[in-house]
């Protein structure tokens, strides 16, 4: 599934070039008001002396009239409890504030940026000692510090930049040593140090160059948290009492009868200017966060899209009309099309797929990654991943379209009817739920009738068939091996005695011996309770032990389907033929493997013809123009090639 | 059983060791720092040089710092004398209220700090996980990108100037009180019109305060959610034909509350922080403004002492996370 979520946005990468950023960075809105904002305030704070209408440094004579004066022309934002001008103090307080952010987070960052590259470069004992250091600031109430700090070192501004940068770098820390650690095990990372790079040229030339655009990001929240820390302790009476600044302005209209003089002037304007600055600075920081480390924000509890097209005329298909004959396939796969979205536009997965299913049988779908296996799959059940639907096609489950069934319905046939062994088991159990419970779970939902006790019952003795053992059904499932959990897996899905199960790649990441018994576990269990199995595969050793049938998927379409044995004889198909010949076989030993040249088309990029021509040797000019339909080979095999067209005189 | 005691056995020795290392450097952060206690009591001209001795004498300011070298005693230094004390509950005496210990003060003034952050937390983290959870479930519409906005504009809003505009507008548009916790010279038919009373110079603050974290736990939940729906397990729920309101309830939403302890456990300063510009601006007498008042006194064995209480209280309570933690995730205390 993550293969298909790459191939599905292919802007998804981990950490895009920094010029990529920028201009990601510019055409977000919310990046370019955070950032006007931020331009104004610099631009208002360098130039305060020019514009200001007074000098707020300047002492003189105040009568009581003055203080506290409504807005007028003279004072456009009111006077002060002192007398002053709010307007200029508010212009020369962004000096304070902005010199605070800049230089506390320059502080900040440089022994976040420090201890973060140690920790991570160095690892070891060095590394988790720093860590320790770094947990134990993140656990001290900082305000509470920095007060006690300021009010016994003395109210400077020197002072208090020190201190909030003393105290703020424990997430910059953290960042710098995550993102350290990951760079440092990358493989271009490894190769030169094998090749004989110092530390001095890993760091320069490949640690720094992945952590510096991230720790701009991150200074841009550091900056407004600096700015929140210094207004705060202004506020509460221990700012530079030489300078003047937003927070301190706050103290003293509120230390000095603003409420009671209804004065909001002297209060809401200073205020509202802290909230200017750091919400420019925090829209400014999220917007490169996320310019840089664009997160894929889809989730499988989406609305599902899919739409029920009936396919194209029968007569265009090789298979025959789809049945409800009782004794007829279990499963109808009809010109099955799927789209997932794209920045460019819709890009087609799986383009007419077709396909029967009887009652116990098994049928083997194989294909390289990234040719549509387990979209198709999935997207018959309605599963796909967030951004990916059905486009059109029909898939009857006894005669039933699962395309066209409304939400509680499906609901119902999901897993009593038709279940999947997914891939990768690890992440498809619940982590924190135990793997008994979940087995028993599937029953409780679908078979709400049997009572409290037979769910149980019925899963350890799944637990049982599936040789786990029912003394671990309380167990959960980090306890598990890999081939235990892949057991689970299969328990789970036998657990309603479903008619169809789909068992996507159960195999991969397993160890040989335990990729058999897998494999000999869900043939029997799939004969003996007479389900129609799909596995999906790439390993064709597996499929020629264990299937009926095969089809070979090439492009998110089928390129051939035929018996296992002849098919493996005598593969019609160029691209059948080239992916056995690149396969070993146990009984022509001699026989020389081939590797395909080249790789399978991107589905931003596809041919507009064939999509294997251009990888094909046989492939001429018709192969790059139109699309093949399906040719009957012989009784219950057909492949889409145009060598095959009885009609063509061929290569004309 | 044995993975849970030993993961038991880790935090409460981490939490311990915390402790140790927050209580030294606190004595040390008032021994160093220029500005000692010391050198300020004898520069206090509010005391009589007969207290200044008294107090020097008290204090044991007299004696080396550390580590005691002369006399054949090594503990009889600062340090351990210091160590001594607190383990007998006895953080000093006041010098702005010259006849109450520390411990005295900062015991009422915990009290009051708890009426104002209990509610404020439940309410936020209660209101703060339902409204994250629906945002991240209606990614993209109305709900979410109002809770967004709103959270971005709490994060950019100082916390005391949230309270300046709340007690603005509580005063003036619904005359409810602007300081302190009770009215003052105010007496009381029953228990329940006191009770009333202390509510209604409550209700602000504790407004103010929820507020302000609930921006925070929203964002929070709300991203954690985002990255469990998106989970494979989900998946698998969901093919197992679950409602989506059962695979919210039974599969989501235990692994989503793991990072949400996390944070709430990280964002504990910012608790401590927020309550101590609250305090301040509603004159709440909790420990942010014994703080801010034994800032502005020098009142240095409150403020060490209050500086101790809440350090120590940030510990416990992430001690309290990293349990709550390990008893949700089996995968830390079963290992």
């Amino acid at each position: 599934m993550a293969a298909l979520i790459e191939v599905a946005s292919p802007h998804s990468a981990p950490t895009a070039p920094p010029r990529h950023a920028i201009r990601i960075l510019l055409r977000s809105p919310m990046g370019a008001i955070g950032a006007a904002m931020l331009l104004l305030a610099l631009v208002v704070a360098v130039a305060a002396p020019l514009i200001a209408p007074y000098d707020p440094y300047e002492t003189v004579h105040v009568t009581i009239e003055d203080i506290y004066q409504k807005p007028s022309l003279a004072h456009p934002l009111g006077t002060d409890d002192a007398g002053k001008d709010v307007l200029s103090g508010l212009m020369y307080g962004a000096r304070v504030s902005l010199l605070v952010g800049f230089s506390a987070a320059s502080i900040a960052l440089l022994i976040g940026g420090l201890i973060g590259i140690v920790a991570g470069y160095r690892g070891g004992r060095v590394g988790s000692a720093l860590m320790r250091f770094t947990d134990f600031f993140l656990v001290i109430p900082d305000l509470a510090l920095s007060i006690v700090i300021v009010a016994i070192a003395g109210q400077s501004l020197t002072n208090i930049i020190l201190v909030i940068g003393a105290l703020g770098w424990t997430t910059t820390a953290r960042l710098v040593r995550s993102q350290t650690l990951s760079v440092r095990e990358r493989k271009y990372v490894l190769r030169a140090r094998a090749i004989g790079a110092g530390d001095r040229h890993i760091l320069r030339h490949h640690i720094l160059p992945q952590v510096l655009p991230l720790m701009l990001a991150n200074m841009v929240l550091v900056i407004s948290l600096a700015i929140l820390a210094e207004s705060t302790l202004a506020f509460i009476g221990l700012g530079d009492p030489t300078v003047i600044s937003w927070g301190q302005m706050l103290n003293f209209a509120f230390g000095r009868g603003a409420v009671s003089a209804g004065a909001w002037w002297a209060l809401l304007t200073p205020g509202l200017a802290i909230v200017w600055v750091v919400l420019g600075t925090t829209l400014l920081g999220t917007a490169l966060e996320e310019a840089l480390n664009p997160r894929l924000k889809r989730h499988h509890l989406e609305k599902d899209r899919s739409l029920a097209i009936p396919p194209r005329s029968a007569a265009d298909l090789a298979l025959p009309a789809p049945t409800r004959d009782p004794n007829g396939p279990i499963l109808q796969v009809r010109d099955l099309a799927i789209e997932f979205e794209s920045p460019s536009g819709p890009l087609r997965a799986v383009d007419g797929v077709s396909f029967d299913l009887r009652r116990g049988e098994t049928i083997g779908l194989v294909g390289e990654s990234g040719s549509g296996k387990t979209t198709a799959m999935l997207g018959m059940m309605r599963l796909l991943a967030p951004g990916g639907r059905v486009v059109g096609g029909e898939v009857l489950l006894d005669g039933e379209d699962l395309l066209s069934l409304p939400d509680a319905e499906l609901r119902a046939v999901r897993w009593s009817r038709i279940s999947v062994v997914f891939q990768g088991a690890m992440n498809a159990l619940n982590p924190v739920r135990t793997v008994g419970d979940q087995v028993a779970e599937a029953i409780r939902v679908h078979e709400p009738g049997v009572g409290r006790d037979v769910p149980r019952v019925r899963a350890e003795e799944l637990l049982e068939r599936v040789g786990i053992g029912r003394q671990r059904f309380d167990t959960h499932p980090h306890a598990y091996s890999g081939g235990m959990r892949q057991r689970a897996m299969i328990a789970l899905a036998l657990a309603c005695r479903p008619e169809v199960i789909v068992a996507d790649e159960p195999t991969t990441a397993l160890d040989v011996m335990v990729q058999a018994q897998i494999m000999e576990l869900l043939a029997s269990l799939g004969r003996e309770m007479g389900m129609g199995t799909i596995l999906v595969t790439h390993d064709l050793g597996v499929v020629a032990s264990s299937c009926d049938r095969v089809l070979v998927m090439y492009g998110g379409r089928i390129a051939e389907e035929g018996p296992t044995s002849t098919l493996f004889s005598d593969p019609q198909h160029p691209y059948a033929q080239m992916l056995l010949a690149s396969f070993p076989d146990i009984a022509a030993p001699d026989r020389e493997l081939r590797g395909i040249p080249g790789t399978p088309p991107r589905l931003d990029a596809m041919p507009p013809g064939c999509s294997f021509a251009p990888r094909c040797p046989a492939a001429f000019d018709r192969c790059r123009i139109q699309r093949p339909d399906d040719y009957r080979v012989a009784e219950g095999r057909r492949a889409a090639c145009f060598l095959l067209d009885p009609e063509a005189s061929h290569r004309g | 059983m044995k993975g849970r005691a030993a993961y038991l056995a880790s935090r409460v020795g981490w939490a311990l060791l915390t402790i140790f290392v927050v209580v030294t450097f606190n004595f040390l952060l008032f021994r160093i720092l220029p500005g000692d206690p010391a050198r300020n009591v004898s520069k206090d001209p509010r005391l009589t040089p007969a207290t200044v001795a008294a107090l020097t004498v008290r204090f044991g300011l007299d004696k080396p710092v550390l580590i005691n070298t002369e006399s054949g005693n090594p503990f009889d230094s600062q340090y351990f004398i210091y160590l001594g004390s607190l383990t007998r509950g006895d953080l000093g005496i006041s010098y702005a209220f010259r006849d109450r210990s520390v411990g005295e003060l900062l015991g009422g003034a915990l009290v009051n700090t708890l009426w104002l952050i209990l509610p404020a937390q439940i309410l936020s983290i209660g209101l703060g996980m339902v409204l994250g959870l629906l945002a991240a479930w209606r990614r993209g519409r109305s709900l979410d990108v109002s809770a967004l906005t709103f959270s971005l504009f709490m994060w950019s809003l100082p916390t005391f100037f949230l309270g300046i505009i709340l007690l603005f507008a509580g005063s003036s548009w619904f005359g409810l009180p602007t300081a302190g916790r009770i009215t003052v010279g105010a007496e009381f038919g029953s228990y329940w019109e006191e009770l009333a009373d202390i509510g209604r110079h409550l209700l602000m603050p504790t407004l103010a305060f929820t507020l302000v974290l609930l921006g925070e736990y929203m964002l929070i939940m709300r991203s954690s959610v985002v990255e469990v729906f998106s989970e494979d397990y989900i998946l698998t729920a969901k093919a197992k034909g679950l409602t989506t309101f059962q695979i919210i309830r039974d599969h989501a939403l235990r692994n989503a509350m793991l990072p949400m302890v996390t944070l709430i456990a990280i964002n504990l300063g910012f608790t401590v922080s927020g309550a101590i510009q609250i305090e301040s601006v509603f004159s709440w007498p909790g420990l942010g403004s014994l703080t801010v008042s034994a800032v502005r006194d020098r009142d240095y064995p409150v403020l060490q002492g209050a500086f101790l209480l809440l350090a120590i209280a940030v510990v416990i309570a992430n001690l309290l996370a990293d349990l709550v933690y390990g008893w949700l995730d089996p995968r830390v205390s079963e290992a």
